[in-house]
């Protein structure tokens, strides 16, 4: 009698593992390649993004996963574009991946996008900003976070909506003069923010472009101070976004100034400039400091970071990409589990989201080209050695002002 | 326009006085050992970094550092010329191009396995503080580094023309074979030029580094547009030094704000390549044939 039990016991167990074998879980599972540069030069802000995906994945394995089927990525390293590109191949002609996500950079992404859109597989972009990604008439092309396009139309809508009546002007007094770098980056989002300013009716008395290697901005600061601009707004890297400000106090130039994200939103513009970066503004991604009843998860999101990798997140690019995986996931489970790319693309554009209830704050709805036109950047300002967000009014935890 | 162009113009000398500092070190070595030192602006970077720790650790203001960092860096350049370029000195001059550009990756990748590639500044109490002259203003660390460029070019004149030793530097800077008969014992004085140029550089990160950040590539564009201020100025010539670094200074500031800023450089490597066509000696160089750097 206690024999046969054991026999028994034993049967059930063996039974219980041929149903857990892998094969059995392979049809169980809903596989996603992930694409992130995770070594070489933007291992750094790329393995922050990987982090952010890997935690919305974790927490809805345990939350079930998707209609009871666990998440799990196949992830791939892509330090430069070949890579992108060949790994974006790989996943998908070797591993049978039928979905991926990615990248953080936009050279990355634009790589890895048309190999997975080529072979008709779809592609959720959670982090890169570059306009093209979502233009090139790729129907399984899909991003979840605003592009540079959007960046500007935040900046310039604050210029217009905020600081303009803060000085007691009307938008078209509002003299604005455009700081930029000169490479593709720079030049690129200038050229969005000529067209925007003079879409919405500002006054662009100045655009100067400059090397980032310059060793010295002088004639850049005097060119602009001879426009006498009531608002600066620039588009630089990290070196030349110190050296800006800090020639700017030397040459009297007391313009406020707004970045684009880049070098005006790292520790190492305050730490350079001390009391000469408070009050400046920039516009980013969704940063830790931020109303919390706008961006609900956020802190949880704070908490499971600190408890899966031991430290504080290092940019907002995780939570960014957090809110996107998260955002895909639910996609995913509106198609009953399937990762048919028709069937993708129909719930993907009919999945609409209001501000204010994500972990970033943004809102989602996706247009025909596959980007999410709710995500909105938010504007944020130094004060006190925080980079704290202030407009608009919803997410915002201290009022912007105007420093003197 | 009047208070604009005065502007460019004390903008653009101020700029010009540290340039010229760092092509004196350079010129020294170039003109001296005849050789092209391409690690000259990473021995800027190293120094940078040096008061940027001296002041983070142990609270040293930027200005007191130089006690410590012109001997340190005067040290690393004696070691440099000891170790790196005296076993191939006689060898092609590729070869000596090539180990410079070696000791310029080493210290450049170095540092960013030390310190990664932050920003490092720091901050005194005079890093803001700006002079209001009148029509003008002037940054006061700057215009300090500035004055220390022009006391130590004086120093520098004085010691090249009147001492043995700096009699002996210029007389193998013309000509080492008839120096070596002379009796000036040459492989010291290669030392002691590698180690002053080096010392020179350490000086200019020192002075920069109230205003400026280091981070591993910052030596890069120093070093050249140190060359660029050398051949100008002419090998050799510390008065040309000067004149050709405060030009270099003006040219890109005023070609800066009156053109446009996308010119500045297009500016002064055009006259560079000028120069280069109608005086190869440079301004004040030692006559015809100074500038063949042993090319040959």
């Amino acid at each position: 009698m206690k024999r046969a039990g054991t026999i028994a016991g034993v049967l059930i167990l063996l039974l219980g593992a041929l149903l857990l074998s892998p094969a059995a879980l392979a049809q169980q599972e809903i596989r996603i390649g992930a694409i992130y540069p995770r070594s070489g030069s933007l291992a750094l802000l790329g393995e922050e993004s990987w982090r952010g995906a890997e935690i919305a994945r974790q927490e809805r394995n345990e939350a079930g996963g998707i209609l009871g089927r666990q998440i799990v990525f196949v992830n791939a390293d892509a330090p430069n574009v070949n890579a992108a590109r060949s790994e974006a191949e790989r996943l998908i002609s070797q591993q049978g991946v039928q979905l991926l996500i990615g990248t953080y950079s936009s050279a990355l992404s634009m790589a890895a996008s048309e190999a997975a859109a080529r072979r008709g597989v779809t592609f959720f972009e959670l982090g890169a900003i570059s306009d093209g990604i979502t233009q090139r008439g790729y129907k399984t092309v899909f991003r979840t976070n605003p592009t540079a396009s959007m960046f500007v139309a935040a900046q310039m809508a604050f210029l217009r909506d905020w600081m303009a009546p803060q000085m007691g002007k009307e938008p078209e007094q509002l003299r604005v003069a455009i700081a930029h770098e000169d490479s593709d980056y720079g030049t690129s989002v200038a050229e969005n923010m000529r067209r925007e300013a003079e879409r919405l009716g500002l006054n662009l008395v100045s655009v100067q472009p400059y090397s980032s290697t310059s060793t010295d901005l002088s004639s850049v600061i005097l060119r602009l101070r001879a426009a006498s601009p009531d608002v600066i707004v620039a588009v630089s890297y990290a070196q030349d976004a110190i050296l800006l400000q800090r020639q700017a106090h030397e040459l009297g130039l007391r313009s406020k100034v707004v970045g684009t994200g880049g070098g005006h939103s790292l520790s190492s513009f305050y730490e350079a400039l001390g009391d000469l970066a408070e009050g400046v503004f920039n516009v980013d991604f969704t940063q830790y400091e931020v109303n919390t009843a706008f961006t609900p998860g956020l802190e949880e999101f704070r908490e499971r970071y600190r408890a899966t990798f031991g430290e504080e997140p290092r940019s907002g690019h995780s939570l960014a990409n957090y809110m996107g995986a998260h955002v895909l996931f639910d996609i995913i489970e509106r198609s009953g589990g399937s990762l048919d790319p028709e069937r993708i693309r129909a719930s993907t554009l009919s999945y609409v989201v209001r501000p204010g209830q994500l972990a970033t704050g943004w809102g989602v709805r996706f247009d025909e080209t596959g980007q999410n036109v709710g995500a909105t950047p938010l504007v944020t300002q130094w004060r006190g050695g925080k980079l704290v967000t202030v407009w608009p009014e919803q997410a915002a935890v201290m009022a912007p002002v105007l420093i003197e | 326009m009047f208070e604009l162009t005065l502007q460019a113009i004390v903008s653009g000398l101020l700029v010009g006085g540290v340039y010229a500092l760092m092509a004196a070190g350079l010129n020294l070595i170039f003109g001296v050992v005849r050789i092209i030192n391409f690690a000259h602006g990473d021995l800027m970077m190293v120094a940078m970094y040096a008061v940027y720790w001296l002041f983070t650790l142990s609270g040293i203001d930027p200005y007191v550092a130089v006690l410590v960092v012109a001997p340190a860096l005067f040290l690393l350049g004696v070691f440099l010329q000891r170790v790196v370029i005296r076993p191939i000195q006689g060898s092609s001059p590729l070869m000596i191009i090539f180990a410079t550009v070696a000791v310029s990756l080493v210290l450049q990748n170095l540092a960013l396995m030390l310190f990664q590639g932050d920003f490092r500044s720091v901050q005194t109490s005079y890093s803001i503080a700006v002079l209001d002259a009148g029509p003008v203003l002037v940054s006061v660390p700057r215009l300090i580094a500035f004055a220390a460029s022009i006391l130590l070019f004086a120093g520098l004149f004085l010691f090249l023309r009147y001492t043995y030793v700096g009699k002996a530097l210029r007389a193998v800077a013309e000509n080492r074979t008839v120096a070596r008969l002379m009796g000036i014992r040459v492989e010291r004085i290669y030392l002691l030029a590698f180690g002053l140029g080096s010392a020179l550089a350490g000086i200019a990160g020192v002075l920069m580094m109230p205003f400026a950040s280091a981070y591993p590539t910052v030596g890069t564009i120093y070093t050249l547009l140190a060359f660029v201020v050398v051949v100008l100025g002419g090998l050799g010539s510390m008065e040309g030094t000067v004149v050709a670094g405060l030009a270099v200074g003006l040219i890109e500031t005023l070609t800066g704000t009156f053109i446009s800023p996308a010119v500045k450089e297009i500016a002064y490597f055009g006259l560079f390549i000028v120069i280069l066509l109608i005086r190869p000696q440079g301004f004040f160089g030692l006559g015809k044939g100074t500038e063949e750097v042993g090319l040959k």
